[in-house]
Formats: C-alpha cells, sequence, structure tokens
C-alpha cells in the first residue's frame, strides 16, 4: 500500500479550527472509523458468529415457507434448503470478513493520517495534547511536563494520539479471517439445528419454533456481549423475526 | 547536581506496537495494532497460504473433472479457484488499467478469464494459480528486504537524554535535539547522536559502525558516533549532528539507497513483459478486427476471428515463462536451505554467477572475531623466573573475571583452558575508560595491581621505562596484534592478543582462486598491520585497511559498477557494502541483524566453506533457467501461432502450452540433486 501523505497543505491540519474543534472532530472520525459491522457495538468472533446463526436462521425460514409449496416431495425441499444454505454460509463468511478488513482499511487510513501529523506538525500536536491533558485536569508545569515526556517518544505518541485524540482502542479487533470463521460456524449450527429438527419432523411448525428459538438465543447473546437488557433484546428480536415470516407467509399466495 | 523529572506516565508494553514496523512493511495485518496479539497470526503470509489452497482446489477440480457425475462439483471448485486466486489478480489488473498500465497481470488475467468464454476454464484456473505463488513468492522476499530498514531503525535510540541549561535532565525525541544541546549518555546505553564529549570519560563499543569488537577509551574533545555503547562511565556530549544526520542515519540511508541501485535480473524481465503484454494484447486485438478481412472468416462463432484471437491470447500467456524462472530458482534455493545457505530470493544465483570478484570483511569472515591470547611479555626486564609470568596470568584472571569486553574473554577463556588460579582482590575497581584496578592478597603482602589501557600505566612510569614500553608496544602492534597492559606492583607486563583466522580459510581462498578464478580482495577497518598480517596468512593478495562503512560502500560500488562483485561480510558497518555488492553473502552466526537483513545469502553455520559449492550450484542455476526460457519460448510459439491460424484445435493448442509448462517444471527440479 503506498504511503502518500494524507494533506495537501504542508502547515496546518487544523484547516482554521482551533485545537479543541479539531480533537472533537477528529475522535467522531474515529468512532466512524472503528463502528463495529455486525449491528452490535461489540466487535469479534463471538458476535459475528451470533449475528450469522440469527440470521442464517431466519433466512432459511423465510426460503423453507416460500419452496415448501413448491417442492414436488419433502426431500427435495430439505435438499433445496441445504444447498441453499451452504451458498448462505459462504455469503456470510465472507461478508464478515470482508467488512473486518474494511474497517481495518479505515482505522489504518487514521492511523496513518495520525503519523503523518505526528511528523510534520509537531507543535499542532502539542497543543492538540495540551488541550486533551488540560481537560484530565492537568495544569502549569505539571502539565508542560506531561507533554514533554509524551512529545519524547514517536511510538507512544503516536499511541497515546490514536486512544486519546481518534478514542481508538489499540490490540481491540480481532483479525478478519478470525471474525470470518466465527460467522461460518454460527451459520453453520444454525442450519445444523433448524434442519436436523424439520427433517426429523417434517412440521414447518417446528422449524418456526426453532427459528425462534436460535433468534431469541442469539438476541440474548449479542445483549450480554453489548452488555444491555436481556429480556428486551430476546422480545424484540423474536418479535422482529415473527414480523417477517408473518409477511412471507401471509403474501405468497397473492399473485400478480 | 542533577535531578531527574519523575512523572508517571504509563510507558507502551512490550507487547505494544511497533508502529514503525506496521508502516516500513507495508500495513500488513499480521503487524496491525489494532488486530489482538493472539489473532495477528491469521494474517502471516495470507497470499500465500490463499495461493496454496487455490492450487489444492485446482487439482481436486480436475480430478473430478474426469468424473461425468462429479461435473458439478467439479465446475463449483474451479469457480472456488477463480475466487481465491482470480479476484485479487482481477482487482489489481483493472486498478493498474485505471492507471493506463498494461503488464503482466493484465495479460494473464485477461487471458485467465477469457477463458472461461472458450469453454477452457480449468486452463484459466492454472494461469492464475501460477500467477498467484509466483506473486505472493516475490511479496515474501520484499517483505524481508524491508526488514533490513527496521532493524536498523530499532538499533538507533528515538530518544536521548537532554541536560537542561539548570541541569535538570529530561528525555526528548532526537527529532527534537538541536545541534550543540547537550545529552547524558548512562552506562550501558547506546549514544542515540552523534556528540563531542565535553563532561566524563568512558569505553565505547563501536562494533555497530566500524566491525571492530574492542573497547575503545572517549574523553573530553573526542567525538562519539551515534549507534556506539556507551560500556562503563558517564558521558555528556555536545550535540554536533541533527537525528537526520546522525552516523547510523547515514548508515540506514547507505543501505537504502544501496538496495534501490542494485541492479536485478528481475527489472529487466519486469521490462520485458511489460513490453510482451502490451504487444501480445494489441496483437490479438489486432487479428480479431483485421482477419475477416484477409480470410473467409466471422466475427462470431467457433471459427470466427474473435474466437481465434482470444485463443492466441490464452495460448500466448507466459504460463511457462511465469514457471520457468521461478521453479529453477525455488528449486536450487530449497538445495541450498538443505544445505545451510539461505537466500532472499532465487535471482540471488543469477548474480552470483556473474561474479568476478569477491570481496571479504576480515573480523568475523575471515576470522572467528573473537581475540584469542597470544602472550605476556615482562617490560624492562631481559631475564625473568616463569613465576613472574604466572603470577602476572593469575593476577589478570582475577581482575578479568567479571569483566565482558572480548579482552576479558579471551583471558578468562586462555585461564581457564591452563587451569590458572585465582587471588583474592579487595578493593576493586572501575577506572572509567581505562581499565580495572584492585588490591592484590598476595601471601608476601598485598599489592596494587591493574590491568587495561597502557596509557593510564605510562603517564606515570619513569622516563627510561618509558621508552622500553613504547618500543615493545610499536613492535607488537607491528605485528598487528593488540595489547593489554597489566600492572602488578612495580612490574609492568604486557599481554598480547590476536584475531584468530578460521582454520578452513587459506583452503577456501585456494580454491576460489583456482577453480573460480576469482580476482579476492579483503577489505576491512581494522588497522594496516593487523589487515596485511591476516591477508597474508589466509593467501590474499589485495586488501584495504582502516575502511569506514562508507569507505567499504565506495569500493565495494567501483568494484560493482566495472564488474560483478560478491561481498562476504558479517558486522552492521558491512550492512551497506553488502546491499550495494551485486551479491551480500554474510555469516548467520556471527553476523549482526541489519547485515543478515542487507545480504542476499546467509550462511547459516557460517559455513563459508560452502562458497565455491554455491558458486557451481549458481552457474547451474543459470544453465537452467536460460533453458527453462528457451523451452517456455518455444512452447508458447508453438501454441500460439497454429492457434491463430486456425490450423489446430483450441485443445490441442492447450495440449502444446501446458507440455511446454510440465517440461519447463520438470527440467527446474533437476537443480534439487545436490
Amino acid at each position: 500500500m503506498s504511503h502518500s501523505h494524507p494533506h495537501s497543505h504542508p502547515h496546518s491540519h487544523f484547516h482554521g479550527k482551533n485545537a479543541i474543534e479539531h480533537v472533537a472532530e477528529a475522535q467522531a472520525e474515529g468512532i466512524i472509523s472503528s463502528v463495529e459491522v455486525h449491528g452490535t457495538e461489540v466487535p469479534g468472533h463471538i458476535t459475528a458468529a451470533a449475528d450469522a446463526a440469527r440470521d442464517t436462521a431466519l433466512v432459511l425460514l423465510l426460503v423453507g415457507t416460500l419452496l415448501s409449496p413448491l417442492a414436488p416431495t419433502f426431500l427435495s425441499l430439505i435438499h433445496g434448503l441445504i444447498v441453499f444454505a451452504v451458498g448462505w454460509i459462504l455469503w456470510k463468511s465472507g461478508r464478515s470478513a470482508w467488512l473486518g478488513w474494511s474497517r481495518l482499511e479505515r482505522l489504518h487510513r487514521v492511523l496513518e493520517q495520525e503519523k503523518w501529523e505526528i511528523e510534520h506538525h509537531r507543535e499542532q500536536e502539542r497543543e492538540e495534547l495540551k488541550v486533551l491533558y488540560a481537560a484530565k485536569g492537568f495544569e502549569g508545569r505539571l502539565l508542560e511536563d506531561v507533554l514533554d515526556v509524551l512529545m519524547a517518544d514517536g511510538d507512544r505518541l503516536l499511541k497515546v494520539m490514536v486512544e486519546e485524540e481518534l478514542g481508538l482502542s489499540l490490540h481491540s479487533q480481532e483479525h478478519p479471517l478470525k471474525q470470518s470463521l466465527g460467522a461460518f460456524f454460527g451459520s453453520c449450527l444454525a442450519v445444523f439445528l433448524l434442519l436436523i429438527a424439520f427433517y426429523f419432523t417434517a412440521s414447518i411448525g417446528v422449524l418456526v419454533t426453532m427459528t425462534f428459538l436460535v433468534m431469541g438465543c442469539c438476541g440474548m447473546l449479542l445483549a450480554y456481549k453489548a452488555q444491555n437488557r436481556l429480556i428486551p433484546a430476546i422480545i424484540w428480536n423474536v418479535a422482529m423475526g415473527m414480523l417477517s415470516y408473518a409477511v412471507v407467509y401471509f403474501l405468497m399466495g397473492y399473485e400478480s | 547536581m542533577m535531578t531527574t523529572k519523575e512523572i508517571a506516565i504509563p510507558l507502551t508494553s512490550p507487547e505494544s506496537p511497533l508502529f514503525e514496523d506496521f508502516f516500513d512493511l507495508g500495513q500488513p495485518d499480521s503487524k496491525s495494532p489494532f488486530i489482538t496479539l493472539q489473532s495477528r497470526g491469521w494474517g502471516i503470509d495470507l497470499p500465500l497460504r490463499a495461493a496454496l489452497v487455490a492450487a489444492f482446489l485446482l487439482a481436486l477440480s480436475f480430478a473430478f473433472s474426469f468424473f461425468p457425475a462429479y461435473l458439478a462439483l467439479s465446475n463449483l471448485l474451479l469457480v472456488m479457484v477463480y475466487f481465491l486466486a482470480g479476484t485479487p489478480s482481477l482487482i489489481e489488473s483493472i486498478e493498474e488499467l485505471s492507471q493506463f498500465e498494461i503488464n503482466i497481470d493484465v495479460l494473464m488475467t485477461l487471458a485467465a478469464f477469457s477463458s472461461v468464454l472458450l469453454g477452457s476454464g480449468m486452463e484459466g484456473g492454472l494461469l492464475l494459480v501460477l500467477f498467484s505463488v509466483s506473486g505472493s513468492m516475490e511479496d515474501y522476499v520484499s517483505a524481508k528486504a524491508k526488514n533490513s530498514i527496521s532493524s536498523l531503525h530499532k538499533l538507533s535510540p528515538s530518544r536521548a537524554c537532554v541536560v537542561e541549561s539548570d541541569g535538570t535532565l529530561i528525555e526528548r525525541s532526537v527529532k527534537d535535539i538541536a545541534i550543540d544541546t547537550r545529552i547524558l549518555i548512562k552506562s550501558g546505553q547506546v549514544v542515540p547522536l552523534d556528540g563531542l564529549v565535553v563532561d566524563g570519560i568512558s569505553t565505547v563499543n563501536l562494533v555497530h559502525i566500524t566491525g571492530e569488537n574492542l573497547p575503545v577509551t572517549k574523553k573530553i574533545g573526542d567525538t562519539v558516533p551515534a549507534g556506539a555503547r556507551n560500556l562503563e562511565g558517564t558521558l555528556t556530549l555536545s550535540v554536533t549532528h541533527l537525528s537526520s544526520d546522525s552516523t547510523l542515519a547515514r548508515i540506514i540511508d547507505l543501505v537504502t539507497q544501496a538496495q534501490e541501485a542494485r541492479p536485478t535480473l528481475q527489472r529487466w524481465f519486469d521490462r520485458l513483459s511489460e513490453g510482451y503484454a502490451i504487444a501480445i494484447i494489441l496483437f490479438a486485438f489486432l487479428c480479431a478486427l483485421v482477419i475477416p478481412f484477409f480470410q473467409d472468416v466471422p466475427y462470431l462463432g467457433h471459427e470466427g476471428s474473435i474466437y481465434r484471437a482470444l485463443a492466441f491470447l490464452i495460448a500466448a500467456s507466459p504460463c511457462a515463462l511465469v514457471i520457468a524462472i521461478p521453479i529453477a530458482y525455488l528449486s536450487a534455493v530449497s538445495v541450498c536451505a538443505r544445505q545451510g545457505i539461505l537466500m532472499k530470493g532465487g535471482i540471488t544465483l543469477d548474480a552470483l554467477a556473474s561474479c568476478t570478484v569477491m570481496a571479504f570483511d576480515k573480523t568475523g569472515t575471515l576470522t572467528t572475531g573473537e581475540l584469542g591470547f597470544e602472550g605476556i611479555e615482562l617490560i624492562g626486564r631481559d631475564i625473568y623466573a616463569p613465576e613472574h609470568l604466572k603470577r602476572a596470568l593469575e593476577v589478570a584472571y582475577s581482575l578479568e573475571k567479571n569483566a565482558q569486553h572480548p579482552i576479558a574473554k579471551a583471558v578468562i577463556d586462555y585461564a581457564q583452558r591452563q587451569n590458572v588460579s585465582t587471588i583474592a582482590i579487595e578493593g576493586f575497581s572501575a577506572i572509567p575508560g581505562y581499565g580495572l584496578k584492585g588490591t592484590a592478597r598476595f601471601p608476601e603482602g598485598p599489592q596494587q595491581v591493574f590491568i587495561g589501557h597502557p596509557e593510564y600505566i605510562l603517564s606515570e612510569m619513569a622516563e627510561d621505562a618509558r621508552t622500553a614500553a613504547l618500543s615493545q608496544i610499536g613492535l607488537i602492534q607491528e605485528r598487528g596484534e593488540l595489547i593489554a597492559a597489566l600492572l602488578v606492583g612495580k612490574q609492568f607486563f604486557l599481554l598480547r592478543f590476536r584475531d584468530t583466522v578460521r582454520p578452513e580459510v587459506p583452503g577456501i581462498i585456494k580454491e576460489l582462486k583456482k577453480e573460480h578464478k576469482l580476482r579476492l580482495v579483503m577489505l576491512t577497518g581494522d588497522y594496516e598491520n593487523s589487515a596485511r598480517k591476516i591477508a597474508a596468512e589466509v593467501g590474499l593478495d589485495d586488501y584495504y585497511a582502516n575502511l569506514r562503512p562508507v569507505d567499504k560502500l565506495a569500493h565495494v560500488s567501483y568494484i560493482a559498477a566495472e564488474e560483478g562483485l560478491a561481498m562476504v561480510g558479517d558486522g552492521i558497518n558491512d550492512a551497506p557494502a553488502l546491499a550495494r555488492a551485486t551479491v551480500g553473502i554474510c555469516m548467520g552466526k556471527v553476523g549482526s541483524t541489519a547485515a543478515i537483513d542487507a545480504a542476499d545469502v546467509i550462511l547459516l553455520h557460517d559455513n563459508i566453506d560452502l562458497l565455491g559449492w554455491l558458486l557451481k550450484k549458481a552457474h547451474a542455476t543459470q544453465r537452467i533457467v536460460k533453458q527453462n526460457l528457451l523451452l517456455a519460448g518455444l512452447a508458447m510459439i508453438l501454441a500460439s501461432v497454429p492457434a491463430l491460424a486456425g490450423w489446430i484445435p483450441l485443445w490441442l493448442a492447450v495440449v502444446f502450452h501446458e507440455g511446454g509448462t510440465v517440461l519447463v517444471g520438470l527440467n527446474g527440479l533437476r537443480l534439487l540433486k545436490k
């Protein structure tokens, strides 16, 4: 990847703003860059697995509902669902990896920009640090001493600026492939549970029940990881799933 | 009195991200500071792993294609091959096309994806797999090369302890330190910036700068280069150069420039392949357009000109050419690795075959780099009893047994081999910059003892004794030996040391001269006398002494501009020369990290005796590469011209094409023989 200078302006990266406005803007950019891609606040392979399992369960139910009147036999319906599930699992795993890499690309871009600012605008970086540490209660000689120490080490300064100015956490993201593997296992688990139950009971009711069970459990796990309330998470997930299912179930009979 | 500011700022943990590494290596996932330490392994050599998985899937797809029942599975596996190996190529090609660049990547991708249109997806898959394997190997090698700069940066401290005007000490980034600023260097620290000693006395080790692993005394008025390690006392320096202009920074620059300036066959091949790609694509396009004007063929259909042009594009895609060079080099590299010789890129072998001159560093390369104890002499008396020498050795051993520097090591090794006993020393103390002193408890009574730099003793000696000592010191230095002074009471001894020649070296020099007709030369930072003695001992006619890194680089650049030069070295001071030489060869065991990184060939076990074998292998590789290029060219002509003319069906063109690839592969594998 090329390391072109992120700024064309050689003298200032504040762009007419003062240090505090620049820091606030940078923090917002950091948050946007690190935003989680699976719809929750907590990144990682467990989250990816839960998210993929929930989506897979619902999609399998919807496709099963649509295919059931068309499939000549029950076994051909199962076959169709398995084939669909394999394609779907690959999509969910690939998508998870791709979104992970996209997030990393965004994070690396802001890191590179910050590095450039540290190397080329040392005085302005010092001003930014001053604002940040003054807000923490440092003042006078102690504040100047803190700035001296922080400015002494380029690596440490970059780490501090990334964490304090941009609000990003280092060592916090799973590798996209590990996240993707989480999504893969989550999807596989959902497919396995739903299709095993459906195969042995041949009941669409069981398929529906298993789907909502998986969705409820996944909703709960995601809420637990995000430290949100569990009961609303379970109910909302099941309710949204039911609404989607109802649309397909009641409208599929209508022909144009 | 100096005071140090102590502020509780959390320092980065040992596992903290090395941002320089991350940026220097081109932002690889495995070094991303945002990724957890536990999951970084997932990103190591990812393109290479993806290419190998694609190759495995292609083999499966090929096997299944023989069973009609599994044709769908075979096709699915083929799609996966295109996904893994084709997607990155497609992205790269489209990005290159968007910048109006047409090269071999574009040709291969175009040919691979066009083959699907002609129903020869397997052929296209093979193209993609071969191309992605060779591309990822290239990435792997270039990442290794970037490591050399990274390890040099790690050697250079990024902070310095600045002495403020009120005497307080504060750490500052070296980038913020101006000329004439005073910095404090404590014992054990690496000097961060070039400076002039304004206070203190100490010994420093300049191994990183000169390659000579010896302590050098630095006192007020002396200059100290960045990269030197302060061994004992404290020094205050007045900075003489900015960080961007320090000695170490200049060495880093030299390595970077030397790496960029290095002539490689790969560049020639890249330029050639670019022209080839443009010519083939244009020609195929032209044929598709004009064939119907000259022959009675339509544009579309299996007999059409577009079909023929696409068949030509596939047949002319340099499948065998892509494999022709890597397979030969990979085979040679792998057999070298089995012999304990590591290579950064097989193309090195080609460069090695073109060498007519071989230059050697002295210390650590022709010699072991460790001092050997040669003997001890009592100065000022012509006749003395062996007991005097025995006692002197006991004193030297007792004083040096806790020290770390090379002279101490030589004394300790010798004393341990000779079972020399120790004497109790009291009041033991170090004299920064000079040596060690104490009081020896002899049975007949205590005596003052000292070991270290002769200068310390000479200044306190009587005039006639000093003249005798200086004359003896001159004689010893004339012989190319190093000395240390030992004082036991009033008795003054000189201890002699010598760098030890590797026992196998004279034989190797003889072989290189006789069998390979190479011109051999020694380049060293050591003194003239020492260099002359070692050169004579190993059988070298040409040598250059007193060379700084920049002088070595100048010599190497001068020779390399005229003819192929292989440079064999080990120290950081050799790094620029190793990078600039046609081929840099580094000793793996004793070599510094920077030298290892800058070199093209690493002798893992310092097995310098394999140099002759390596040269023979390089010549054999060059022969096979030439044969392979000829075979690949013939296969492409044989496949593409008849396909374009419509004389042979596509499947036969593919057979010629693949036949050439297999033949080239088998020929390359011959190099696996030892």
